[in-house]
């Protein structure tokens, strides 16, 4: 039979639709545990929305762990990825106080920032005698919980420590005697290598995500930063049509004739797919997927990956960070029971629980934990990306802007555009919806 | 006598009133459920986002003028329509005209048509999304079992193959509605018709043009009406399928009116766009039912 589906893919629909049907249920559910709340708010309970996959998975667990230890009730919202946003947003936005704690994407948060959604922490730690979150926290992590960026009040802890990895076939590196890629021009090299020699079992050289959105940008970004990019200039005026960037596109154009044949359209699942299957050498990756390498149920590929920092060009490589934060929204009825919750979850730890259920840290000393390092070989490479990461673009428009970039870079890998035009179109874009305001 | 005249009057009064009341809970639910919420959407959509707060005024819809990605949307939106429309018509009535005849196992045939229009549109987007995965999925794997080379198809990765692919996936659940609403038709067209046509010796070409299409007329027209409407509006398959990509190519206006709302969080933009596509949904309809009280008249 040519025709052979990854047992992964099916999966991944399957839980998409079981989503899909259960969401009208979830949101009856969460209807009736707020009515229920309201009649008994005396009584110690918390609702939690958390994102349905890995990492609210490992949050339910140290909720119900909370439950046994202090018998404070919480209720759990579960919200597949792309509604978690919605739903929260425009609960926060209609300030009804359903939630006591929130996960967030990091990208999301500057819009949670912006419409002051979100419970300051900083009162509450000085309340316990302390000045700030404790300096275990990797600083890169951190400052996404702050608004603005960096340096504003702290409204948000990290609770998953995601950035970027470059994965590659080692064996494949070895058997061409290539060395492990620290420049962009050793990726391209390694994929011409590797397609042009693999034959027996079609192998191709790199396989990258270019589905308009948040795909295509995220497997652009860290080329884009590489060749010296940047979305914008100090005045906040978008230059990504800069010649940096025009240069960056058609390099990613160039590695794309070494992708599997309708990259632009592929999104984490078809990448993940690829490389499970043996039938990609090469790709930009998040943490998540190293554990399903080591599964003989779903990889091909067991033990024949690496995973690494991202490669350079002009500048060092630079890896985008994705972390996900928990916050309180400002209209909690419940913020101290919530704050006391969030420090437990996010304590060294429960933190080491959830790395244990598959979750990287946003805590130092956990990365270099002896147990977790030996199940995580890859650890030390993923302190080290998630250390020098960037994050994306630190605006409330975010996601609009990154809409708008990714329906071009989409347009340029599959053909529609040219490199110059695709980048001047999305710089004239990027523009309008600036100028438009939040 | 006043008495008598009196109660006359009041049960009069009565017999008037009743009907209001009986009506009145449908006339509440309606407002509360549906003009209510059309007037709410109006005064979003004169709300527009600024730098400087909220402003109100026509300034949505002014921007609706220059945003070319509505534009385009609205374009895949009528090409979509338009090229679905035709095909489901065109398949559903060959396959009504076919079933209407006697054949053996008909009735597994007509169930067995049935079943695309029985699957939730979501289920479908899935199913076919998987069919057309470039690499894994079972239609380039059967073709490549023929030794047709594959490399070009990717059929919902490709900028010229998306809207194709789309819009056959639609004709695929859909076609089998039309077939029913039209099968329906034929046979509530009677016989005598057919036999005076026979008598009168017209050609089989003949008896269909002038005898079986004008009397199936307000069929057509429903069935075309009701698919109108919801292709207009399709958004399922394609959020399931393509999410509007590869870039912008299948980005129809529900599409875009989805992200504007709750992606960007922009309603205002977005309720002044769908207020445009309900204006154009409105004026095809009335096109189409002038056309069949024209008709029913004549």
């Amino acid at each position: 039979m040519a025709v052979c589906l990854p047992n992964f893919l099916i999966m991944r629909l399957q839980n998409m639709l079981k989503f899909i049907f259960f969401d009208s249920i979830l949101l009856l559910a969460l209807c009736l545990t707020g009515c229920q709340r309201q009649a008994q708010s005396n009584s110690k309970q918390l609702t939690l929305a958390v994102n349905s996959g890995v990492e609210g998975d490992a949050l339910k667990q140290a909720a119900r762990d909370y439950e046994t230890h202090t018998g404070v009730h919480i209720n759990i919202a579960e919200f597949p990825y792309a509604n978690l946003f919605e739903k929260e947003l425009i609960d926060l936005n209609a300030h009804t106080g359903a939630y006591d704690l929130i996960m967030l994407d990091d990208p999301w948060f500057p819009r949670f920032g912006a419409g002051q959604f979100l419970t300051e922490l900083t009162p509450f730690l000085q309340q316990k005698g302390l000045n700030g979150p404790d300096a275990d926290f990797v600083e890169t992590s951190l400052a996404l919980g702050r608004y603005p960026y960096q340096t504003g009040p702290l409204y948000a802890l990290p609770y998953v420590g995601n950035s970027q990895l470059f994965f590659y076939r080692k064996d494949l590196f070895a058997k061409y005697n290539l060395k492990e890629p620290s420049s962009w021009d050793d990726v391209l090299t390694a994929a011409k290598t590797i397609q042009e020699k693999e034959t027996t079992d079609k192998t191709y050289g790199y396989v990258m995500r270019a589905a308009q959105g948040n795909a295509a940008v995220a497997d652009f970004m860290p080329i884009f930063w590489a060749f010296g990019g940047e979305m914008f200039d100090s005045a906040g005026k978008p230059t990504v049509n800069t010649p940096q960037g025009i240069a960056a596109l058609k390099f990613m154009l160039e590695l794309g004739k070494y992708s599997p044949p309708g990259y632009a359209s592929f999104n984490a699942d078809e990448v993940g797919a690829h490389l499970l299957q043996g039938t990609a050498a090469m790709s930009i990756n998040w943490p998540a997927w190293i554990s399903s390498f080591s599964d003989p149920a779903k990889s091909k590929v067991t033990g024949r990956m690496a995973f690494t920092t991202l490669p350079g060009n002009q500048k060092p490589g630079q890896a985008e960070i994705g972390n996900w934060l928990i916050a309180i929204p400002r209209d909690s009825q419940n913020a101290q029971a919530a704050f006391d919750f969030l420090v437990w979850a996010t304590s060294a730890e429960q933190m080491k629980l959830s790395a244990q259920r598959g979750n990287p840290p946003t805590r130092k000393s956990l990365f270099h934990d002896p147990e977790l390092v030996a199940k995580y070989p890859s650890y030390p490479a993923q302190l080290k990306s998630l250390e020098s990461s960037r994050p994306r673009p630190r605006t409330p428009q975010w996601n609009e802007i990154e809409n708008a970039f990714g329906i071009f870079l989409s347009k340029a890998n599959s053909g529609e555009l040219s490199a110059e035009e695709a980048m001047n179109q999305a710089n004239a874009e990027i523009e309008k919806i600036i100028q438009r305001g939040q | 006598m006043p008495k008598s005249r009196r109660s006359f009057s009041a049960v009069s009064k009565r017999a008037t009133l009743l009907p209001y009341l009986f009506v009145a809970p449908a006339i509440l639910v309606l407002l509360g459920l549906s003009i209510y919420p059309l007037l709410y959407s109006v005064t979003i959509s004169l709300q527009a986002r600024t730098s400087n707060g909220i402003a109100w005024g026509l300034d949505n819809f002014v921007r609706l003028t220059t945003d070319r990605f509505f534009f385009t949307a609205l374009w895949h939106t009528f090409v979509y329509a338009a090229a679905a429309l035709v095909c489901e018509f065109l398949l559903g009535l060959g396959l009504a005209l076919l079933l209407n005849r006697q054949l053996r196992l008909r009735g597994l045939f007509r169930a067995t048509l049935l079943v695309p229009m029985m699957l939730p549109t979501v289920v479908v987007g899935v199913i076919w999304r998987l069919l057309l995965n470039p690499n894994f999925g079972a239609i380039n794997g059967t073709l490549k079992g023929f030794g047709i080379n594959t490399e070009a198809l990717t059929w919902t990765a490709s900028p010229r193959l998306a809207l194709l692919s789309v819009i056959a996936v639609d004709v695929w659940q859909w076609t089998p509605f039309v077939f029913l609403v039209l099968l329906a038709g034929l046979q509530a067209i009677p016989q005598e018709p057919y036999e005076a046509a026979l008598i009168d010796g017209s050609s089989p070409w003949q008896t269909f043009r002038y005898v079986t299409l004008p009397l199936l007329k307000p069929a057509i027209l429903i069935a075309l009406l009701l698919r109108t409407m919801d292709l207009l509006r399709v958004f399922d398959q394609i959020f399931i399928l393509t999410e509007g990509g590869p870039g912008f190519a299948t980005e129809t206006i529900s599409l875009y009116i989805y992200r504007t709302a709750f992606r960007f969080f922009d309603f205002g933009y977005a309720a002044a766009m769908s207020f445009v596509l309900l204006a154009l949904t409105n004026v095809i309809s009335i096109v189409y039912i002038r056309f069949l009280q024209h008709r029913e008249v004549a």
